[in-house]
């Protein structure tokens, strides 16, 4: 999985996932920029975030998600203060410092909840490659105050297991799909069962969030990915359009009047004699 | 003249001639500015780095999973000035990677994962030439169609869109410009393929493909 492992120091009331090294996807690379977006899934409380002392979001609330921020790279302090707070004050909720940054990369910082209930920050890479044609990726990420829990389409497990801040990543027909979480190895049902729709040559990021008390939900990110074209386009097996040279019976008539022409000219040769 | 030279005269002349206006009156194996030309539209400057590392303005919006609206799919399409008219069916990619069409010739494929015709990006409809058992398929004329001729498309509504042709062209089928037919950006275009070009018993198969690019008509309203 391709959660990241903490670097630096962290601050804060609250226990907070360190500070972030981002893996830069080369597909997408670019010498200036990432793409970070930001996904609130502490349930019941509203906050704004900080970027180097800076308010990037206002009242930020649970269970919504912002659009893809391409930000210059670099290292970033992030901070995160209750939303009715007086702007920059005050102790801030979680926070994580030198937060890198690097060019090119695709993530997700993710407000959540820890499996013991303990809001925690997460970045989280997404898959940005190239979908096949016919296809779609779908990330399931396991952010909710729960423990190890399996997801199924259909009915059908097809994550098992997944744990709190962790992430799998499956490649599936595109389509609609039934999907719901259950408390792993077991039948009960944790949330769901919600229709997700995979669109083909897309990247969709399901994230299961919040808790026992608050409920349990999903949230759905659109991960940028670029689609494939099919490999080609098939189109006929008789051959009736077929222009490779004369059409037979064009051919065949040419030979026959060459044949009256040929005939005619030992008839002229025969009569000058 | 006697009529043993009048008749070789005459053979000659049809031997050679009737080739000869064969050759005259086959259709252009292309019309119309090139396919992969018509189809590249500029790339997207994008935004130059600014130098202080400034944040972006942050818009947020309601993560939970939402029903995907679903476009209109097109049902059907006529090209009046060839006579052809075919009913669409949706289609998606075939085991072999290919884009799959449907087994009846008379029918054609709409690549139900692209854009539908009048979204931005290409949309693609895609038919049989021909068939072994069935003959000659819907899509047999698009090999004469001609720049500013019509196309017409009608969606499962009942409404319908107004095509003019750009361009045709005969492409072999290593080399079709496939990311660029089944672009999902850019301007809002048709682009209708079949098989064309010589035919290859050995694969049972046709070495080009045939494609037909358009673009709104200019009086598209219906």
């Amino acid at each position: 999985m391709n959660t990241v492992r903490t670097l630096g120091r962290t601050a804060g009331v609250l226990t907070a996932a360190g500070a972030m090294a981002l893996v830069a996807t080369p597909a997408l690379a670019d010498n200036h920029t990432a793409t970070v977006s930001v996904l609130h899934a502490v349930p019941d409380l509203p906050v704004d975030v900080y970027a180097n002392g800076e308010r990037l979001i206002d009242d930020f609330q649970p269970g919504t998600l912002t659009d893809p921020l391409e930000l210059p790279a670099g290292d970033y302090d992030l901070a995160l203060f209750p939303a009715d707070a007086p702007d920059g004050s005050g102790q801030p909720l979680l926070s994580a410092m030198d937060v890198a940054v690097p060019a090119g990369a695709n993530a997700t910082v993710v407000a959540h909840l820890t499996e013991a209930g303990q809001p925690a920050l997460t970045p989280f890479v997404n898959d940005t490659s190239t979908v096949p044609a016919g296809q779609a990726r779908v990330t399931v990420r396991h952010t909710a105050a729960a423990p190890a829990v399996d997801v199924r389409a259909g009915g059908q497990v097809v994550v098992d297991g997944l744990t709190n801040p962790n992430g799998e990543t499956l490649t599936v027909p595109a389509g609609t799909i039934p999907a719901d979480v259950v408390l792993a190895g077991t039948d009960t049902v944790a949330i769901g069962p919600a229709d997700l729709t995979l669109a083909e040559g897309t990247s969709t990021v399901v994230y299961a969030w919040g808790s026992e008390d608050a409920g349990f939900e999903l949230a759905v990110q659109k991960v940028s990915a670029q689609h494939s074209a099919p490999s080609g386009v098939p189109g006929g097996s008789a051959g009736l359009a077929d222009d490779a040279g004369l059409p037979l019976p064009v051919g065949a008539a040419a030979v026959a009047r060459l044949v009256l022409a040929g005939a005619g000219a030992v008839r002229l040769a025969r009569a000058s004699r | 003249m006697r009529p043993a030279a009048a008749t070789a005269v005459l053979g000659l002349a049809l031997a050679v001639g009737a080739p000869t206006a064969w050759a005259l009156a086959r259709p252009d194996a292309a019309v119309g500015p090139p396919v992969q030309r018509v189809l590249e539209s500029p790339a997207a400057v994008p935004p130059a780095p600014s130098g202080a590392p400034a944040l972006p303005p942050v818009t947020t919006r309601d993560a939970a999973p939402v029903e995907a609206s679903a476009a209109r799919p097109p049902v059907r399409l006529d090209l009046p000035g060839l006579g052809v008219t075919a009913p669409v069916d949706q289609v998606g990619v075939a085991g072999d990677g290919q884009m799959a069409l449907p087994e009846d010739v008379d029918r054609v494929g709409w690549y139900r994962f692209g854009p539908a015709p009048g979204a931005d990006g290409n949309a693609v409809l895609a038919g049989h030439v021909d068939d072994r058992e069935q003959g000659p398929g819907a899509l047999f004329p698009l090999r004469d169609v001609e720049p500013g001729a019509e196309l017409v498309v009608t969606d499962a509504a009942g409404e319908i869109t107004r095509w003019r042709v750009v361009s045709r062209e005969l492409v072999q089928k290593q080399v079709l410009p496939l990311d660029a037919i089944f672009a999902r950006e850019g301007p809002a275009r048709l682009v209708v393929i079949t098989c064309g070009g010589p035919f290859l018993p050995e694969y049972s198969s046709y070495r080009d493909n045939v494609v037909v690019v358009a673009e709104p008509a200019a009086d598209g309203t219906p």
